[in-house]
């Protein structure tokens, strides 16, 4: 492997990330072991050169930190600060996952996620479906914003003020170029050989090299700390 | 040529209407956060913004396991994205429920097309599951992270033991006039296209 790690590494790190996000850190110490989980994906970001999206994560993050540390009680009262304070929360409780998943999503390549799929013995149908999802996010906004330029083009701007106008307008186009799309995607995939009666094979090869080893001890040992001083202790 | 297993290209269909879904649910949790009676009213929302990809994701089902595929693709996406692990085993057995119902009309039949949609729309209660059982926790957890007592107060005046029973109810009813709309709109729109 070069600069990139195993997709069963990133898979796992998803997991945990996520199974951490859900409990809620009360201590200074899991407050350090929160902020250095976010930070691994931001700095693995900044390794697979993608700066923008690491700075602009590492720039909201530090925000909702400082405004929720600043402002956090229980008694904070009137419409703007908390709803200032519920959004900050919000953004330091899920951001780490969502960091995490971004970095997944934007760093696997499809064929190397179809491997490792395989490699856990993960059906085809889950594998696959995933697949799609993973790689269809953005497609969905790239078609979205597009509809969104046809229309204010032709002077549609909220579809006469009636809501249901308004999610016929983005909504139908939306499901008309999706449906499209996903017949292409097929029959591209079908030429490929996919859904074939013979097992696949893969031109990647993975092995979890000393990086994987080493995140795998991190993110288990993050959990540990987490669930020991949550329910334990 | 029509084999009873399943292709590639259903399960690139899945995969498709898998993803719009989230995005319609995606958007709607995020009024979520403006008032706690808003979480709530996602019984009545979410069925009926979702109802029209859903009724076309119907017309292009045709062999058992797709809807279950895409409840374990719900669960797997609502636990990465932190919604929480109680609710998954819930999602998946209400998919598995709804996908046999299709499965009697034979994926064409309206009427079973309809009581599936609405048993399948009940998994949104199961993003409720946390509040119902681990109320306490789950109430401390809120406010440590910096919601206001206010928001959680009122979260917990809206969905309880004893109104839990009432949204499923009513998130029953909402399916099954989601399906209609749903249904209305695809007719009116693609199968005119001759998409279906």
């Amino acid at each position: 492997m070069k600069a990139g790690l195993d997709p069963r590494t990133k898979l796992y790190m998803i997991l945990i990330v996520s199974a951490i996000v859900m409990m809620s850190a009360t201590t200074p110490l899991l407050w350090t072991v929160r902020i250095i989980m976010t930070m691994i994906p931001l700095i693995l970001l900044v390794i697979e050169k993608r700066y923008s999206s690491a700075a602009c994560f590492t720039i909201l993050y530090a925000l909702a930190l400082v405004l929720t540390f600043r402002f956090m009680s229980e008694q904070n009262s009137g419409i703007l600060q908390s709803l200032l304070t519920g959004y900050s929360g919000i953004v330091v409780q899920f951001l780490p996952a969502l960091i995490t998943a971004w970095y997944v999503v934007r760093t696997t390549k499809i064929g190397e996620f179809m491997s490792a799929m395989q490699k856990m013995y993960m059906p085809d149908g889950i594998a696959i479906s995933l697949a799609v999802v993973m790689r269809f996010f953005p497609t969905i906004k790239e078609e979205y914003s597009s509809i969104n330029d046809a229309m204010r083009m032709r002077g549609i701007s909220f579809g006469g003020g009636k809501v249901s106008k308004m999610v016929e307008y983005r909504m139908i186009p939306l499901l008309f170029s999706c449906v499209n799309i996903g017949d292409e995607l097929s029959a591209a995939a079908i030429t490929r050989g996919l859904g074939g009666e013979n097992k696949r094979s893969s031109v990647v090869r993975l092995k979890l090299g000393i990086c994987d080893w080493l995140l795998i001890t991190i993110f288990t040992g993050a959990l540990a700390i987490f669930i020991s001083f949550k329910y334990i202790l | 040529m029509k084999t009873k297993k399943l292709t590639a290209k259903d399960f690139i269909t899945i995969g498709i209407f898998t993803a719009i879904w989230f995005v319609v649910e995606f958007a709607v949790g995020m009024l979520g956060y403006i008032h706690p009676y808003i979480v709530a009213s996602y019984v009545v929302i979410l069925p009926i913004a979702a109802a029209i990809p859903m009724m076309l994701f119907y017309t292009k089902t045709e062999k058992f396991g797709m809807i279950t595929i895409m409840s374990v693709l719900i669960a797997i996406i609502m636990f990465v994205t932190g919604m929480g692990y109680l609710g998954a085993p819930l999602v998946i057995i209400s998919g598995l429920v709804a996908d046999l119902i299709a499965k009697a009309g034979g994926y064409k039949n309206f009427k079973n097309i309809m009581f599936s949609y609405a048993i399948f729309g009940l998994w949104v209660c199961a993003n409720f599951f946390p509040i119902l059982i681990t109320a306490k926790q789950y109430k401390k957890d809120l406010v440590d992270s910096g919601f206001s007592a206010e928001y959680c107060n009122s979260l917990f005046k809206a969905i309880n033991t004893k109104t839990i029973a009432i949204l499923v109810v009513i998130c029953f009813v909402f399916g099954i006039i989601g399906a209609f709309i749903g249904k209305a709109t695809v007719k009116k729109h693609f199968e005119k296209a001759g998409i279906v």
